[in-house]
């Protein structure tokens, strides 16, 4: 479904994304991982037709991101790391304007159905809080029925209860077989959400695989946990291949 | 075909929404059509009551006589005098002459309306006093009186009158101040609604990352665009409206030209000047770089184009650059239309300006967009 060929993106002297390649397939969760500043949003971003493609190709459904943006744009779905909305808007009205952009007319309520906001409908935007904020727009992202799902930081600022039934959705999403590549900084939702994760540090990808394999890979190079023996988890995986040193912007 | 037809949906619902917005959010509403009211008050009420000349005047009379007991009554009650009978003493009045509180001050003379020597009449000579900062309305006043004396002369004295002045008012309404302040304001609203609104917007919508999420949808710019127009002529029709209604009502503002050509002159505009707010709002990153650069359009274009004062007080050099300006040509358009009775193919100079600016803003508009 999406095919990444040596992506690259600099900033002034700084190569924020050197060279990354990847295959995403169809119907699966597929997770980039790692510390603030590695690169993981700007390579969403340029998937995404935010930002510029510096060189290499991004197909998403055979389709060139950087010679077809507007075409990408009606397969795609984007959440954004901190969903807002515009203030003394109704919900339905929010699914009406996003199915609109897409020039789609909509059944705004079977839409909030699915992310059980059904029962806010008639309420304006500033009334939700942040994990109700959050679904509103996972589902605003699928109005029109989009191939690819894109979620940065989905969870991030939720409280657990709201962060597995966020994890639900999202399960619900792939089931649909739609491909979903979301980046996060928690190693748990990483384990229990993603069917592959990609590793990356500097602008480069460090390791990409099943959480599982990861997590096997270590332990076969004779890791082993202090006070547990024979266990370890992704968090493991993640510093090992990244380094303890804290980064800017932590 | 079914092209357009999404093309289209997409505008009319984000133009439906929006301004559904608008008519929700309170502080919207205030800026929007409160506050041009305000000022619509504010303003009137300083020229209503400017249609009749009047002078403030105070009267000090010296004499016991019938005659001038009479003069006083009739200047008291005449309508062209306004009489400040608290003052009793010279002194009184003359301090209030110097604050400019009285434009004169009517003396009557201790021997006035007495009949002197072997005349048969009454007889006496009104001092009119004045300070020389009120030389203009002492003038007036003098020769109304003047020309009061002589019709009472004529009573007591026949003669002979070979040569007259007779003044006669040919027009059957002219522009009164109202006229040229209402239309002052409506473009002030105009400017307000267009500029304000967006500038404030913008720059909040792409803090919050809104426009950013919007552009990785198919939305192009020009449908956003449009749908900002069609919403800001709705909500601007209404405060419009309401200004005209306040206008009639209230003011007595009498519109002589043709309300259709009026709404489209008006339509027009408003996208004009929205396109202003379009370009500063769409350009810039955050409010505290619009807010400069907006104070630099805004307060000198409001002082040009005659928004609080008529442009024809203003100098000739001053007069021929403002008259350029983009607000300019709506303000003088306005008033052509609705206090003149002209039509749209009349004011072809006005009509024209406003279309050119309308090409050049929006040109710049598109160009300075950003999402983020």
């Amino acid at each position: 479904m999406i095919e990444v060929k040596n992506l690259k993106k600099r900033y002034g002297d700084k190569q924020a994304v050197d060279g990354i390649s990847f295959t995403v397939k169809k119907g699966e969760i597929f997770g980039i991982l790692g510390p603030n500043g590695a690169g993981k949003t700007t390579t969403l971003e340029m998937m995404e037709t935010l930002r510029s493609i510096d060189s290499g190709t991004v197909l998403i459904d055979g389709i060139d991101v950087k010679k077809h943006p507007q075409k990408i744009k009606y397969i795609i779905g984007v959440q954004p790391q901190t969903p807002a909305f515009q203030d003394k808007t109704r919900l339905t009205e929010v699914i009406e304007l996003f199915a609109a952009a897409y020039g789609e007319k909509v059944d705004p309520m079977a839409f909030l159905r699915d992310v059980d906001l059904e029962e806010k409908a008639k309420n304006y935007v500033e009334d939700l809080s942040g994990g109700q904020k959050q679904r509103l727009s996972i589902t605003t992202a699928l109005v029109h029925g989009p191939k690819v799902f894109f979620l940065d930081e989905p969870t991030t600022g939720l409280d657990p209860q709201a962060r597995r039934h966020l994890w639900e959705l999202i399960g619900k999403v792939r089931d649909k077989g739609i491909s979903v590549i979301m980046t996060t900084h928690y190693m748990d939702e990483a384990e229990v959400l993603c069917d592959r994760i990609a590793v990356m540090d500097n602008g480069k990808i460090v390791a990409i695989d099943t959480p599982q394999n990861l997590i096997k890979q270590l332990l076969e190079r004779g890791f082993k946990k202090k006070q547990h023996v024979q266990q370890a988890n992704l968090e493991d995986v993640f510093i090992d291949l990244t380094g303890k040193e804290l980064r800017e912007g932590a | 075909m079914a092209d357009i037809k999404r093309t289209w949906y997409t505008i009319w619902t984000f133009a439906r929404i929006s301004t559904k917005r608008f008519f929700r959010d309170r502080t919207a509403l205030f800026f929007g059509l409160a506050f041009p009211l305000v000022f619509l008050f504010i303003f009137g009420g300083l020229n209503s009551g400017g249609g009749d000349v009047s002078f403030n005047v105070a009267i000090i009379n010296n004499s016991e006589s019938e005659f001038a007991k009479q003069f006083v009554k009739e200047a008291e009650t005449g309508g062209v005098l306004k009489v400040d009978n608290d003052i009793t003493t010279l002194d009184a009045a003359k301090e209030k002459m110097s604050r400019s509180e009285l434009d004169a001050t009517i003396e009557l003379p201790a021997d006035f309306g007495t009949i002197k020597g072997d005349s048969t009449y009454p007889s006496g000579e009104v001092q009119v006093l004045y300070t020389q900062n009120n030389q203009q309305s002492a003038a007036a006043l003098t020769s109304i009186l003047d020309a009061q004396m002589k019709a009472i002369n004529g009573q007591f004295v026949t003669s002979v009158t070979p040569f007259t002045v007779q003044g006669q008012e040919i027009n059957e309404r002219s522009l009164s101040a109202f006229d040229y302040t209402f239309a002052g304001l409506l473009g002030f609203a105009i400017m307000g609604m267009g500029i304000f609104g967006p500038i404030n917007v913008f720059p909040e919508l792409k803090k919050m990352g809104i426009l950013r999420r919007l552009s990785t949808t198919p939305i192009k710019v020009w449908q956003y665009f449009t749908s900002t127009m069609i919403s800001q002529a709705v909500t601007g029709i209404v405060g419009i409206a309401l200004m005209f209604i306040v206008a009639i009502t209230v003011f007595h503002l009498e519109v002589v030209g043709n309300w259709f050509e009026l709404g489209v002159l008006i339509i027009v505009s408003m996208i004009m000047i929205l396109g202003i707010g379009l370009a500063l709002g769409g350009w810039a990153k955050n409010e505290r770089q619009v807010a400069p650069l907006a104070n630099i359009i805004v307060f000198p274009m409001m002082f040009l184009a005659g928004t609080f004062f008529p442009r024809f007080l203003m100098p000739d050099w001053l007069q021929n650059v403002s008259a350029f300006i983009p607000l300019t040509p709506v303000i003088d358009g306005i008033r052509l239309i609705a206090t003149e009775g002209k039509h749209l193919i009349d004011i072809l100079p006005q009509v024209g300006l406003i279309g050119l600016w309308l090409i050049v803003i929006y040109f710049i508009a598109f160009r300075v967009f950003r999402w983020e």
